[in-house]
């Protein structure tokens, strides 16, 4: 299969028309495959439309992989549904996040959720990526995620678990650099480092994306929340990740007041600018 | 049987995360998840409350896609408020958010505050039934030719399309639903002048999806229970007598064509 190269757009039902009237010129699309798990239903016979022109990159949120009881039901029946997605969908990429959403079997919340960085979790999480990389019978991304708390008992940081299960399971990494600004802001810690301690060939897809600003208990909190431009501070971080791992596919992500279309073309443009600026330069020296 | 996941830390922390986002005990003196996060610049409260509003409004998000027309009805505010009670009772199970809500229609019925809209309950059970057909396989028409083949064709089963649903209310809900769309016209108003006996239903739909997007077709009490016997797997016999039964001029010839040409009758099981 053909690997994605450029910067992307993720597509939003908003702009399903918009891709089947008009054909906007975009190297790729990233999709929610959970709002594809039905075969017939009327997005997916959107989405069948749209995809005979753009390559697909299918991003998750269900997978759990960081859910205790790796037997979990909720997971594998999840894990069944979007292996059958990814039969008609055909992917270049796949990929979902270093969280969890499912708990004692029965409970899901939709979200992306924390976990602490310990060798217990170290152990469900190269499990259950191991599982999902065998159900679905390919390498998945695995994305760095964002966080409002920290755990007490966690004893790794997260740049040395993400480089650590990628070694052990093979995956490859899906890095937000969104993510790393708005977690580097509420933890305190250094975005630079933590680039430079990923293996820089695992690097296989980035997310740049907005984040929104609250203040709880006196203190400023980044939230994750896709609904924004992106920041000026996650674009020079975007420079510096380009800078480290080379022509990395990328993507505008937009989830929350999805704008016009218009608005994402506009930042994919700016992302292009600076993958250009950084490859010329690397080229010139 | 689904068993819990074992004791281990990890397990009891996801427990707890769980039990502080949803079920809406979460306060000061009360978060599970207090001895397992780093609070020395955040309280517990807070920073849970940053996970319970993101999880609940993921979920109300999930709500709204499915029941736009109740969200239009009572208004975004009090549609946020009627989700948090709801979420509260009835948590998410699957990881595929298009399984969650069927019970809202219930909860409705139920919920205090919305009592003097007696209607809103069997919206919500024609917008889950809507989702529901935008979401089924597609149909697979048999070739009625080989109806001909038939030899007894009373004893027959109709078998309808995968997208289909059925709803019946005291209620004029499908107008309710349209004048609820995006597109629907201005001037266009709701008969709630006669009135409406809740043991008595008189709006009869039958819900489709015969290419992109589901349709809603008014039919009668004849053809209702005719489809209803069908999807009972009942004999055309049997619907037959069921629908004229209910409905004394009822034309099975008028109304099977009809359900064939809209493609929700899709072919039929022999006895042969």
């Amino acid at each position: 299969m053909e690997m994605i190269k450029g910067v992307g757009i993720g597509l939003r039902y908003q702009h399903f028309q918009e891709f089947i009237e008009h054909k906007p010129d975009v190297p790729w699309l990233e999709v929610h495959t959970e709002n594809f798990l039905n075969k017939h239903s009327t997005s997916s016979k959107y989405l069948a439309t749209i995809r005979q022109n753009y390559q697909i990159s299918a991003h998750c949120v269900g997978m759990s992989l960081g859910s205790a009881d790796v037997t979990c039901p909720v997971r594998e029946q999840h894990l069944q549904k979007i292996n059958k997605t990814l039969d008609w969908l055909q992917p270049s990429l796949v990929s979902d996040h270093l969280s969890w959403s499912a708990c004692d079997g029965v409970h899901y919340l939709p979200d992306l959720l924390p976990i602490p960085y310990t060798e217990e979790a170290f152990d469900v999480v190269t499990q259950n990526i191991n599982r999902s990389q065998d159900i679905l019978q390919r390498q998945i991304l695995v994305e760095n995620p964002s966080s409002y708390l920290g755990f007490v008992d966690s004893t790794i940081t997260e740049w040395d678990f993400l480089a650590d299960v990628s070694q052990v399971t093979g995956c490859g990494l899906l890095l937000d650099v969104n993510n790393i600004f708005v977690s580097a802001h509420n933890h305190n810690f250094d975005a630079i480092a933590y680039l430079n301690s990923l293996p820089a060939d695992a690097v296989k897809e980035i997310h740049l994306a907005g984040y929104s600003i609250d203040t709880i208990e006196g203190k400023e909190v980044y939230i994750d929340t896709h609904g924004q431009r992106v920041y000026g501070g996650v674009w020079q971080l975007y420079e510096q990740a380009i800078e480290r791992f080379g022509a990395v596919p990328t993507l505008i992500e937009w989830d929350t007041d999805v704008p016009e279309l218009s608005v994402l073309l506009e930042e994919k443009s700016k992302a292009e600018a600076i993958m250009a600026k950084v490859l010329n330069r690397q080229l010139i020296f | 049987m689904i068993k819990p996941s074992p004791a281990t830390k990890l397990a009891d922390m996801q427990r707890n995360f769980i039990s502080d986002c949803l079920s809406g005990k979460l306060t000061k003196d009360n978060t599970l998840m207090v001895d397992d996060i780093d609070t020395r610049v955040i309280s517990a409260q807070g920073l849970m409350g940053i996970y319970q509003n993101s999880a609940i409004a993921n979920i109300t998000h999930s709500l709204s896609l499915t029941y736009p027309v109740i969200e239009k009805l009572v208004g975004d505010d009090f549609f946020r408020a009627t989700c948090r009670q709801f979420i509260r009772e009835v948590w998410p199970t699957s990881a595929n958010m298009d399984d969650y809500g069927e019970e809202f229609s219930a909860f409705l019925a139920e919920f205090e505050h919305v009592k003097h809209l007696a209607y809103l309950a069997d919206v919500a059970r024609l917008e889950w039934a809507f989702h529901q057909s935008s979401l089924a396989d597609n149909a697979n028409i048999t070739d009625w030719s080989t109806l001909a083949q038939v030899t007894d064709i009373l004893q027959l089963q109709f078998v309808l399309a995968p997208s289909h649903r059925l709803i019946s209310s005291a209620y004029p809900v499908d107008e309710i639903w349209q004048v609820n769309q995006d597109n629907a016209l201005a001037d266009i108003e709701v008969d709630f002048s006669h009135q409406h006996d809740e043991t008595n239903n008189s709006t009869f739909l039958a819900l489709i999806r015969p290419e992109l997007k589901t349709v809603i077709v008014p039919i009668t009490l004849g053809e209702f229970e005719f489809l209803q016997c069908c999807e009972n797997e009942e004999t055309f016999e049997q619907a037959m007598i069921s629908a004229s039964s209910k409905q004394a001029d009822f034309s099975v010839d008028d109304s099977l064509k009809k359900f064939i040409e809209l493609a929700i009758i899709i072919g039929f099981k022999g006895n042969d």
